[in-house]
């Protein structure tokens, strides 16, 4: 997203009608591809190797409970029948039952979301904070130590995968020094922030390569500009500054990086509680994948890409919100 | 290479920049591994010979980079591995590079309608997660190697499309090109004699860094035990066999993590050379 160095446009108080048309398309938009989504992931359980009868029986099903599973699960109706009634369930946050567990996906997913969330949250702040930290820090001394360890760190970092670094961090801090546990989630409370540390840590310094890297380039081309000399000649401080001329102008890219690192954290988790033995939302899709629950593998994906939705949606709408230059554009344009 | 000197000194002077130690290790490393993914032969052992009584040793004079869970030599199984996970990422970058340079062109030089169906399409694409899409596609069918390169080169693509098409419209309109298109030559000569040329090094810059994801998602992929088989020497899942490892011996995880993080750097420094000695020639023009 290129934001036009136009001069600034006057803030409008009521909703122009480019902007409400824009908000309404949005949204709209994202209903559809939340229908797109649910109609991909019904048809996982028919993409699935056997047919659905297997996917749910196992390969090593009888003929006699194959036809009750065509008959529980009504696979004998016609698809589209059937796609409703899975569409019904999703409303009411019924993703059917575990093969495996014999428990409701929705409660499976409620229970691993608690484990889950807090990290994503935890994560989420470490990465943001210090990525913005190092970034500002970073452009504001260019070409300083600071900025080519920087550099040097983002490199290694876009090459290392997050399993490597957490392996790493628990054998230096877990098993070395012994700081931290390495495995498990913890019983609550101080305990379980302390087993949320190397695993939060890990997925930050992963996500900490792009961060810096985006806030630093962002930052470095407001530094340039003329707005920014013009604070420095009247005399205004470099907080001033910073928080008048870099943070409003690079607001966009920032809540736009900001809303990235939530889609990508969720990739990043499965493989941080892989390695940390935790029981998130991530662990229950993959061992949901290596024991073929497939109604585990549905529920998990739709909630995922709800999410992933979700927040693209808030991040182009909170963009308009902070931006009246883009809010200008639409009117101009259409 | 001393024909391209004589014809083209300006081709020549691209190749004359020192080239940095750190880089030239890197390529070292590069063909180091590419060597034993071409001569597998090259292992000291058999990389699947189970020996339960010498389970994770640390290095020694028989395995010189120890022994793994079940007994068998780390370095022949580096060796062994070198194969999947050399070939999955150059296949990934080769992919992704040729799809998106063609989409690229198509976009950027025949513009209006093509370019609004490919740009859409690629918008769409653009804020999936490639490696998510990649575990769920495994989880449904089942998985293999084959199907989980085909979604990663997908959703790999709209980053670099977007990249090569905002390059290819910047060169569209340098005089030399419409030169060629006033001269009444056919639009192929035009686009593959004059357009693909300009942004080659834009090109090669999009495989090495599709190569370093490469090398990243497909060893997480394995580490999840998805993709390669089970039992298959792969890095990644080297990794993931062994980890219980950091406990005891630190030496059966520790050599396949850091041949994977090797492997990445190496593209990723090669790659960054590569564009810094483009923008240097740019500038001297």
């Amino acid at each position: 997203m290129t934001v036009a160095t136009a001069p600034q446009g006057s803030a409008r108080r009521a909703l122009a009608p480019g902007l409400l048309r824009y908000v309404v398309v949005r949204v709209v938009s994202a209903v559809c591809v939340m229908f797109a989504v649910s109609i991909v992931v019904f048809l996982f359980i028919h993409a699935a190797p056997g047919g659905p009868e297997h996917a749910i029986g196992g390969e090593l099903a009888t003929e006699e409970q194959l036809e009750s599973i065509r008959q529980r699960y009504g696979f004998d109706r016609p698809l589209p029948e059937q796609y409703l009634q899975f569409l019904g369930g999703i409303l009411h946050g019924d993703f059917g039952e575990s093969i495996i567990q014999k428990t409701p996906v929705a409660t499976l997913i409620g229970e691993t979301v608690k484990v889950t969330l807090p990290l994503l949250a935890f994560t989420w702040i470490l990465a943001m904070g210090a990525g913005l930290a190092l970034g500002i820090l970073t452009a504001s001394r260019p070409g300083s130590r600071l900025d080519r360890f920087s550099l040097g760190m983002t490199t290694l970092g876009a090459s290392t995968p997050a399993f490597v670094v957490g392996t790493f961090l628990a054998w230096l801090f877990g098993v070395q020094l012994g700081w931290f546990p390495a495995l498990g989630a913890g019983e609550g409370g101080l305990d379980t922030v302390r087993h949320l540390v190397l695993p939060a840590a890990t997925a930050a310094i992963v996500l900490l390569a792009v961060t810096t890297r985006i806030t630093r380039v962002r930052v470095g081309q407001i530094l340039e500009e003329d707005q920014a000399t013009f604070a420095r000649a009247r005399g205004l401080g470099r907080w001033w500054t910073l928080k008048h001329v870099v943070l409003r102008n690079a607001g966009v890219q920032l809540v736009t990086l900001s809303g990235s690192v939530v889609v990508s954290l969720f990739t990043g988790l499965i493989l941080v509680e892989r390695v940390f033995n935790l029981p998130g939302i991530g662990s229950l899709m993959v061992d949901a994948i290596h024991d073929r629950d497939m109604p585990v593998i549905q529920g998990v994906t739709f909630c995922v890409a709800l999410l992933v939705v979700t927040v693209n949606l808030v991040v182009d709408l909170v963009c308009m919100a902070i931006d009246p230059r883009l809010r200008a554009r639409l009117e101009t344009n259409r | 290479m001393s024909a391209v000197t004589q014809v083209a000194p300006v081709g020549a002077r691209l190749r004359l920049p020192k080239v940095p130690p750190l880089t030239a290790l890197a390529g070292v490393f590069l063909v180091v591994v590419a060597a034993c993914a071409l001569f597998p032969g090259f292992a000291p052992q058999d990389p699947a010979a189970i020996n339960a009584a010498e389970s994770l040793q640390g290095p020694s004079g028989a395995h010189p980079l120890g022994t793994d869970q079940l007994g068998r030599d780390t370095l022949s199984r580096l060796v062994a591995g070198a194969r999947t996970s050399l070939l999955g990422p150059l296949v990934l970058g080769l992919g992704v590079t040729a799809i998106s340079t063609v989409l690229a062109v198509a976009a950027g030089w025949f513009g209006g309608r093509t370019d609004a169906v490919i740009s859409r399409i690629i918008d769409f694409f653009y804020s999936v997660p490639a490696l998510l899409v990649a575990i769920v596609v495994a989880g449904v069918t089942g998985g293999g190697f084959g199907i989980t390169l085909v979604v990663l080169i997908v959703f790999g693509l709209p980053m670099h499309v977007r990249n090569l098409r905002a390059a290819v419209m910047e060169r569209a309109h340098l005089p030399f090109m419409e030169a060629a298109v006033t001269l009444g030559l056919p639009t192929w000569r035009v686009v593959l004699t004059h357009l693909v040329p300009t942004i080659v090094p834009n090109v090669v810059a999009v495989f090495f860094v599709t190569f370093t994801y490469g090398v990243v998602e497909l060893s997480s992929l394995s580490f999840l035990g998805l993709g390669v088989p089970p039992g298959a020497p792969d890095w990644g899942r080297m990794v993931a066999d062994n980890r219980a490892a950091v406990f005891t011996d630190v030496w059966a995880v520790a050599a396949p993590a850091v041949a994977i993080v090797l492997l990445a750097v190496s593209a990723n420094l090669i790659g960054e050379h590569v564009q810094r000695t483009h923008e240097q020639s740019r500038k001297e023009r």
